[in-house]
């Protein structure tokens, strides 16, 4: 594990030698089991700090409120942050040359939830959150400076899609029904949509009233439409982060929903992961002659 | 007092189930909501419900009238019809407090919400004492006793193999005489464990009337993701917003919750929002339960359920904020 130190000496200099206003990073919460974001400014803050088994949060989105900055902002960055950073960068949110990325390989964070039953003495034993477990690309993918070692690749390609096949292998009705018991479960809360780095429009659609494309019922019909929206709008631009599904109150497994899009996506256009490259044109993104054209 | 054995709950249920809506805490797909008794269910009283009570009184989503859309020849053709009576059985002491500030606000300084009132007045409550708070709980510190409920019908006692039910009103009484699946007994009150986490908001109201500009705000909704997960999970918010929804000819106007921490919930007919940023909504929140909540009602508008400390996605933890808020000087 990287020294927590490090980071905190490294967000002081930044901050006082005034290279970055900002310092984006994790602290320790209210129970040990947490780790939740911090921004700090004042490099005397910088021993908040933490680089602990908890920093789960996908800092990336917190960019988009600092738009207009007249300055950097140096952000840490784990593998997912770093894609995250890149999908903002590539949706035109975000300038490269306005942030300092400092990177930290990833061991996998801890499932709170978990830790809280087990207990502090078994810290050791505490398994992955499910969001880490399924993780692709623990090392950041994009960064000015790195911190400590590259840790092993992640979760194998082949595994990639396991809760995929769950799904699958169901009949159309049976996935209607499936969802639709997900989805009966959303209080519309739009947590999933707010800390997701791909959702950035300047204003989303389903907060607009005129016209009011998305109804306030919480009932079945707008809860699909919603979910649905969403998922389609994300579709070729999910970061695979899974911060989505951990904040969902309700426990919907949105990242079930969004891997089938990946999956189909892969398999329709080539490989392709989000945020990975910054270069590369997202698939819904770019035309291509020898794209399927089956419905033609 | 009256004694049931836990193997006879169900019976218990199933007998207020027949004469009223009885909801209960039932275990559905790993998650603990009140849902209607049908007989069937995993009854999960180990700790309290995800979701608060309050949509029982006060839907997420409620039909208020329907009409027919004719110009002047358009007529009301359906308002909502007068509450059944209902049994809410295992409601913890904190979300009963909660229900008074419900009271407070749809029935209370000049105006009665008919919709509330009626289900209200057509509610007996059972509330369940907690032996064990979660580490999320700090009722005590918002002058909640665990065991008891001021404003439940009937107060009950976990005494492990047993439960105790003690009427507290006539209604209590009269739905505890109702039933055959009761032994009369004695049982001693359990001594509840103490909550850890601990808040003082005592006074707060006052110091915060001057904080309106302070700087704290800014600083604390940096992380804010601006989700509405702590005001729906919590059991005192009561803001809802009220639309129309026209199919043809036809149409109604419903209501439904809303939350200060969404960016329309402010947004002006012409487009301005004199909430433009995250600052001013979670600044709202906060000094909505800590000042202006007290203000107009005398009590701080939190119970210390611990949900939102529970499910903040960025752990922004009201304890942690009231004692900040104790510790800040008011004018930087």
């Amino acid at each position: 594990m990287i020294n927590v130190q490090q980071l905190r000496d490294r967000a002081k200099e930044l901050l006082e030698s005034g290279e970055v206003k900002y310092v984006f990073g994790w602290r320790k919460g209210t129970f040990w089991y947490q780790s939740p974001p911090v921004i700090i400014s004042k490099a005397e803050d910088a021993d908040k700090l933490i680089w602990d088994e908890f920093c789960l949060n996908n800092l990336s989105k917190y960019l988009l409120d600092y738009k207009n900055l007249d300055g950097k902002i140096a952000i840490f960055v784990k593998g997912c942050d770093s894609r995250g950073v890149n999908r903002l960068i590539q949706d035109q949110q975000v300038k490269r040359e306005s942030v300092v990325l400092i990177g930290l390989p990833c061991p996998g964070m801890k499932d709170p939830q978990l830790a809280r039953e087990m207990g502090e003495s078994k810290l050791n034993e505490v398994p992955k959150i499910e969001k880490c477990a399924q993780c692709l690309t623990p090392n950041p993918v994009e960064y000015d400076e790195l911190m400590g070692d590259e840790v092993a690749a992640g979760l194998a390609v082949e595994e990639r899609f396991v809760r995929v096949q769950d799904l699958e292998s169901k009949s159309a009705d049976e996935k209607y029904e499936f969802w639709q018991q997900q989805y009966d479960k959303c209080i519309r809360c739009f947590a999933c949509r707010n800390v997701c780095p791909a959702c950035n429009c300047r204003e989303c659609c389903f907060d607009q009233s005129e016209p009011e494309w998305l109804g306030k019922r919480v009932v079945t019909a707008e809860n699909q439409f919603f979910a649905l929206t969403r998922a389609m709008h994300v579709a070729g631009r999910c970061i695979e982060c899974g911060e989505c599904e951990r904040v969902c109150p309700m426990d919907i497994p949105i990242m079930s929903l969004n891997k089938k899009i990946i999956k189909d996506i892969n398999g329709l256009f080539g490989e392709y992961d989000a945020g990975v490259n910054v270069e590369d044109k997202p698939p819904l993104g770019r035309f291509d002659e020898n794209d399927p054209e089956e419905f033609m | 007092m009256k004694i049931i054995k836990r193997d006879k709950l169900k019976d218990l249920l199933n007998s207020f189930a027949k004469n009223a809506q009885t909801l209960a805490p039932v275990k559905e797909n790993d998650t603990i909501k009140f849902l209607p008794w049908k007989g069937q269910g995993e009854i999960d009283l180990s700790q309290n419900a995800l979701l608060p009570p309050k949509d029982l009184l006060f839907p997420q989503t409620e039909v208020m009238y329907r009409y027919t859309d004719g110009g002047v020849q358009g007529e009301i053709t359906d308002v909502a019809a007068a509450a059944e009576r209902q049994v809410i059985f295992g409601i913890r002491p904190c979300d009963v407090r909660s229900l008074t500030m419900m009271d407070d606000v749809f029935m209370t300084k000049g105006y009665e919400d008919d919709y509330y009132k009626s289900k209200r007045e057509n509610t007996i409550l059972i509330s369940l004492g907690c032996n064990e708070p979660q580490p999320t709980c700090f009722c005590t510190s918002m002058g909640i006793d665990m065991m008891e409920a001021d404003g439940a019908d009937i107060v009950m006692y976990d005494l492990g193999e047993k439960l105790a039910l003690e009427p507290k009103t006539d209604a209590g009484e009269q739905l505890l005489n109702d039933v055959d699946v009761l032994e009369d007994g004695a049982a001693e009150k359990p001594v509840a464990k103490e909550c850890q986490l601990k808040a003082d908001a005592e006074g707060l109201a006052e110091k915060l009337a001057q904080m309106f500009h302070h700087s704290y705000w800014e600083d604390l909704s940096r992380t804010c993701i601006g989700c509405g997960t702590c005001t729906y999970l919590c059991p005192t918010c009561h803001c809802f917003d009220i639309r129309r929804k026209n199919i043809g000819e036809e149409g109604f106007q419903f209501r439904c919750w809303d939350s200060c921490m969404f960016s329309e919930y402010t947004r002006m007919a012409g487009g301005h929002n004199p909430r433009p940023s995250k600052k001013e909504r979670v600044r709202n929140r906060f000094l909505h339960k800590l000042q202006y909540f007290p203000e107009r009602y005398g009590k701080v508008a939190c119970v210390g359920c611990g949900r939102c400390v529970g499910k903040c996605p960025v752990n922004i933890d009201i304890t942690r904020i009231i004692g900040e808020l104790r510790e800040v000087s008011v004018d930087e």
